[in-house]
């Protein structure tokens, strides 16, 4: 792998609050999401990237120089923050050309000509001589981006940068995000508290909570499998049991708490997470909605677990539908839009849910 | 067809409030309103009374006098003076208690402070004290006297001018997003460049309020001027020291027609000011 940006046993106290121990690894390809609520430090673990803060411990390596202790004017590293703040002084041409303008680079050719390319793309010709004050969200956070990328930084840090605008204008931006990531060649760490945004744009992720990273790894990995019942609960993990694991005929099983059910056989990854706790063998299980299948009749496969259950309540999205379920406890399943208008359901109905073995996912730590 | 629907709500919603403005104001709206426009009266009548009781003839006679220059230009360049001095020293104290948190804080804000809540007069009698019995002697072999001097007019104007400049200049760093200078840093600038090519031209207009509000507390300074530079004629007098002097001999045409120039002096500055802070509040 080709290493872009790699942090190490980074540590920083700021008051109160403190990052612990922040391992970071990241290619010129990767679109890094770190992902968290808010006051876990999200925001401070960027800017310390960028070198407006000084870390107690640890190394920060960018393209294989050690940059923790150079200051933020010597780092070349892209900077742009939620609420896009851009220079009122200065017109939207000066302020991408602010960092150019400063170093006395603004009649240098090739900057000249990277800002003719971004205005093209990010569809800001038009406003170049106006002011801040007249832009809307999406042009304004389009002009920070530019102005970010315009000297080709290698690492682009972005705080929150969809979550001030309107949700048509951040679809447009998504796309605008993954264009820059791939035409300008540049690694981007993105951070965010909206899983959806992370698991659209991200190619790998770090959960944070309290300052430390919580879990690490590919979106749809983290999302399937959270390693802890915070991240399961901060990636709205659905159907989240509690129940106590048990050894029948040498395979291992998770009986419900509070219901009938027995789940099993667990799938053998899930064994060594087990193994590694042998204390406790009270755990929790998460089925993704949508791994709970629903239907009128009971499942063809014999493997899988099933059990009846009511409907309760549907709720319809874009692309699916919600159905909650009650029976043996509070279930929800997601079924295309297509599925739910073929089995055509309506709420009060006894339906069968099922749900296959190598699905289950047992959180290995509680 | 919805909008006109919403149009015609607006209209209804228009109409309504013409309504209730034409029933006129209730009895506890119509009190604050006589309190105000007897308020208004009030400073009408100050101002006019001073117009009135002065001869026009005398006010013209009086701007001729030598006395009467020195007192203008005297007061003119030690408030410029004193007040780019108090700005030089409130921009730095500032900044850093707008950005920065530290143990006393508290204590060293309320003693810059200090000169606000304290009456002038006894600013000035601490001045004396300071640079007199306990500077003195040291800033004669310097050749630097204060005391009943024209540097002691500087002084005292600066003195009573500086925690307004350090108030003011602190709002207006405090209104900055510190990340507008984060992302300068991030840009390639050093912090001193950033404070000059990020936070000036941001705080800027408060800076310009700042410096005006102080400008016009120089003007009037009076009482620390009188304790530490003295009452001298033609030497330490400045207008508002002119005014006192020719006061306390009875040449009331001077000091009235002094007194109607600072007005205007005031009157300007604060139209300044009003000015300034409306761009601000535009911008």
């Amino acid at each position: 792998m080709n290493t872009l940006l790699e942090i190490s046993g980074l540590h920083l106290n700021a008051g109160k609050f403190a990052l612990k121990n922040i391992n970071i690894s990241m290619a010129r390809s990767d679109y890094f999401m770190v992902l968290g609520p808010t006051g876990c430090g999200k925001t401070l673990l960027l800017e310390t990237i960028a070198g407006l803060y000084m870390p107690a411990g640890g190394a920060i390596i960018l393209q294989g120089r050690d940059i923790t202790r150079l200051p933020p004017e010597q780092r070349s590293i892209g900077l742009a923050y939620q609420d896009s703040l851009l220079y009122p002084f200065l017109t939207v041409k000066e302020n991408i050309l602010f960092g150019s303008r400063g170093r006395g680079k603004a009649g240098d050719p090739q900057i000249r000509r990277h800002l003719e390319q971004l205005v093209e793309a990010m569809n800001i010709s038009g406003l170049l001589d106006r002011y801040p004050a007249g832009l809307s969200g999406g042009e304004r956070q389009r002009v920070s981006l530019a102005r970010a990328i315009v000297k080709r930084p290698p690492l682009l840090l972005l705080d929150e940068p969809l979550s001030a605008l309107d949700p048509r204008t951040r679809g447009a931006m998504q796309e605008l995000l993954r264009q820059i990531h791939l035409r300008e060649g540049l690694g981007i760490i993105h951070v965010t508290h909206d899983f959806t945004e992370a698991m659209q744009l991200g190619t790998c992720m770090a959960v944070l909570k309290n300052g430390a990273i919580e879990q690490r790894g590919a979106p749809c990995d983290i999302f399937f499998h959270p390693a802890t019942v915070y991240v399961a609960g901060f990636l709205q993990g659905e159907n989240l049991l509690a129940g106590t694991i048990l050894t029948i005929n040498g395979r291992r099983w998770f009986r419900q708490d509070n219901g009938p059910l027995l789940f099993g056989p667990l799938p053998l990854d899930c064994g060594a997470a087990i193994a590694d706790n042998p204390g406790s063998q009270k755990r929790k299980m998460l089925i993704r909605a949508g791994n709970l299948r629903l239907g009128r009749q009971p499942p063809e496969s014999a493997n899988s677990i099933s059990w009846t259950a009511s409907v309760s309540r549907i709720a319809l999205n874009r692309t699916h539908a919600d159905v909650y379920c009650h029976g043996s406890g509070n279930w929800q399943a997601s079924l295309s839009l297509a599925r739910w208008r073929e089995l055509q359901l309506s709420a009060g109905e006894r339906v069968n849910l099922w749900v296959n073995p190598e699905n289950l996912h047992i959180i290995p730590e509680n | 067809m919805q909008n006109t629907a919403l149009k015609q709500d607006h209209k209804a919603v228009f109409f309504n409030a013409m309504k209730m403005s034409l029933k006129g104001p209730g009895p506890f709206q119509a009190a604050f309103w006589l309190v105000l426009i007897l308020m208004t009266a009030f400073m009408l009548t100050l101002v006019g009374g001073l117009f009135l009781y002065g001869e026009w003839s005398a006010f013209l006679k009086v701007l001729q006098q030598p006395e009467f220059h020195y007192a203008m230009t005297f007061t003119l360049w030690t408030t410029l003076l004193s007040t780019m001095l108090a700005g030089m020293v409130a921009v730095p104290c500032g900044f850093i208690l707008s950005r920065h948190n530290f143990p006393g804080k508290i204590l060293v804000d309320t003693l810059i402070d200090i000169p606000i809540v304290l009456p002038p007069l006894v600013s000035g009698v601490a001045l004396l004290i300071l640079f007199g019995p306990v500077l003195g002697d040291a800033l004669t072999r310097l050749g630097l006297d204060i005391v009943f001097s024209i540097r002691g007019v500087i002084v005292a104007q600066w003195f009573i001018a500086t925690p307004f400049a350090v108030r003011t200049f602190k709002q207006a760093f405090d209104s900055i997003d510190p990340r507008l200078e984060k992302i300068a840093r991030t840009l390639g600038y050093t912090p001193s460049e950033v404070f000059f090519k990020v936070t000036v031209p941001m705080a800027k207009k408060g800076l310009l309020g700042g410096l005006t509000m102080a400008w016009a507390r120089t003007l009037g300074e009076f009482g620390a001027t009188a304790m530490l530079a003295g009452i001298i004629r033609m030497k330490t007098e400045t207008l508002a020291v002119a005014v006192f002097l020719n006061m306390s001999i009875g040449d009331m045409n001077f000091a009235m027609a002094t007194s109607i120039i600072m007005l205007f002096l005031a009157m300007f500055l604060l139209a300044v000011f009003k000015t300034i802070s409306r761009l601000e509040a535009r911008a």
